[in-house]
């Protein structure tokens, strides 16, 4: 059996080989950085040209909402980034392509993580990091050292959290075989969701993404305590900060998942 | 004439052996359709009842989302690279030997694909959206049928579109930098992503100006009745023959320019 420390050299040695491949076509690879930005950019547009109309949303201001945005668009790609080898687990299955991942002595999550190592997303990462930006200036938020060293954490439950749903569409996978499109009003939905406020969506929308999959503690909770707004809520102020809490039980529960995955994997090579 | 109707018919058909797909596709939409409901209801929480914004009131907004979500499938809103695939794999040489009009013979496939998605997805998309929510409806048959001609027309001028998307792939091998490209300028400037009304002026001038408008704004409008119905179908009939004009001129350049992979 190989260390923890033993697994994550060789995976970043793959990790790292792949990344070379794929900065062997630097056109390419700079076209879908750029095309990423420019998409991500529709979506800051389309926020900016909402409050040219309006003046609030639920009572948020641009600001404010542009904040929710930031931190999620950021959280969203670099999980994103790193959570991309998962999409190919649909179609390694079907070709029987994951037999050989589970004869090779590392773990098969690890292995199927850096199977694809794909930059596209730092595009929206970007994009992420700029609105952050203009957030931060449109909005008058009292800083403290606390909330300064809360910011890194609440970037990190996300990505954490979106690397954990990437891994449930994959799990799913081990039963459907077939790559369900169904999967993509979870995780692209709850990031959409996850721009947004909370309070503005229906009660069961909201307990969905609070109790189900708790996006709703790894952007809008922290988002309130950092933007020092009340809870229209009236949650507890304790849920400001459950936020790495519960994305920890929600990980521990997908890591299970993984597992059972794997115990139910039957090959599909014929 | 008919080989075109059969080639749609067959389209149509294929459809239908997907149906796992379908079901997703609708829950999909409509989940964003629902999603997309609540931001926008949101805006409007702090003005009072039947404020319109820029011609839209809440429940015409909600209405707008709806009708977006259907149309997704039948104009392929997200993007479409059949033609460039067989242009990799050379399979576009027996296409174009074929006697028949290269572009005919993939419009009305698209044709064919587009009434399957809005049967198959379109219309079970809205009726899901007119269950849990107070829509607006057109006024008079006139405007019905109206609508539905316009989505027809708006699916020629989307095909026009990702017809010349696809033959940039006479000159670069890697599509994905253009898709992702091609697919925000028809999100932006069709009206998908936000009625077009609700830009600032000055992109709203440009985007008004565009043919995009015709693929997802005019059947919108042509329902709630922003539009006459002469001038909303008149629009999308000039965009259609722009548009043609074009994909044909594209074409007879591109030909000169095959060159062939593989083999």
């Amino acid at each position: 059996m190989l260390t923890l420390r033993q697994e994550c050299r060789i995976a970043i040695r793959i990790a790292g080989i792949r990344l070379r491949g794929q900065i062997a076509y630097p056109a390419s690879f700079w076209m879908q950085i750029f095309s990423s930005f420019v998409i991500h950019a529709a979506e800051i547009l389309a926020l900016l040209a909402m409050f040219n109309r309006f003046n609030d949303m639920g009572e948020w201001t641009l600001g404010e909402v542009a904040f929710l945005h930031g931190i999620s668009m950021t959280a969203f790609s670099i999980g994103d980034t790193i959570a991309v080898g998962l999409d190919s687990v649909p179609s390694q299955i079907r070709e029987g392509e994951f037999d050989r991942v589970l004869i090779r002595p590392l773990s098969s999550w690890i292995q199927t993580l850096v199977s694809e190592v794909s930059l596209r997303h730092l595009g929206q990462c970007a994009q992420g990091v700029v609105i952050l930006g203009f957030a931060l200036s449109w909005t008058d938020i009292q800083w403290t050292l606390q909330k300064a060293l809360f910011m890194p954490v609440i970037i990190a439950t996300g990505v954490a959290l979106f690397i954990a749903l990437f891994t449930l569409v994959a799990i799913l996978s081990f039963w459907t075989v077939n790559s369900i499109e169904v999967v993509n009003a979870f995780t692209y939905g709850g990031s959409d969701l996850a721009q947004f406020p909370l309070h503005i969506f229906d009660r069961w929308m909201r307990n969905l993404f609070l109790f189900v999959i708790p996006g709703g503690f790894t952007a809008y909770y922290p988002a309130l305590y950092i933007l020092g707004k009340d809870d229209p809520l009236g949650m507890t102020d304790t849920f400001r900060f459950l936020g790495p809490l519960v994305t920890a039980g929600f990980c521990l529960v997908v890591a299970w998942g993984w597992n059972q995955g794997i115990r139910h994997y039957r090959s599909t090579g014929s | 004439m008919r080989i075109y109707f059969e080639l749609a018919l067959r389209a149509f058909r294929q459809l239908f052996a997907y149906q796992a797909a379908m079901l997703a596709g609708i829950f999909t939409n409509s989940v964003f359709g629902v999603m997309l409901s609540a931001v926008y209801l949101a805006l409007f929480d702090s003005h009072s009842d039947g404020t319109s914004v820029e011609g839209f009131s809440a429940r015409e907004t909600v209405t707008y989302v709806w009708i977006g979500q259907a149309l997704i499938a039948p104009v392929m809103i997200w993007g479409w690279w059949e033609i460039i695939k067989t242009i990799r794999t050379g399979a576009i040489v027996t296409d174009m030997l074929k006697p028949l009009s290269f572009f005919g013979f993939w419009l009305s496939r698209d044709l064919g694909r587009a009434v399957g998605h809005l049967l198959l997805r379109g219309v079970p998309t809205l009726i899901i959206g007119a269950l849990f929510y107070d829509l607006v409806y057109p006024g008079t048959p006139g405007r019905w049928i109206a609508f539905l001609v316009s989505i027809p027309f708006a699916v020629i001028v989307s095909f026009c579109f990702r017809f010349m998307m696809n033959l940039w792939g006479f000159w670069v091998l890697d599509h994905r930098g253009i898709a992702g490209i091609a697919t925000v300028i028809v999100g932006v400037a069709s009206g998908h992503l936000l009625p077009i009304a609700w830009y600032p002026d000055a992109l709203r001038d440009v985007f008004n100006m565009l043919p995009f408008r015709a693929i997802v704004m005019l059947p919108v409008e042509i329902w709630l009745g922003q539009a006459g119905i002469v001038e909303g179908l008149g629009l999308q009939v000039f965009w259609i023959l722009v548009m043609t004009a074009a994909a044909h001129w594209l074409q007879s350049v591109a030909e000169r320019k095959v060159v062939v992979q593989g083999g």
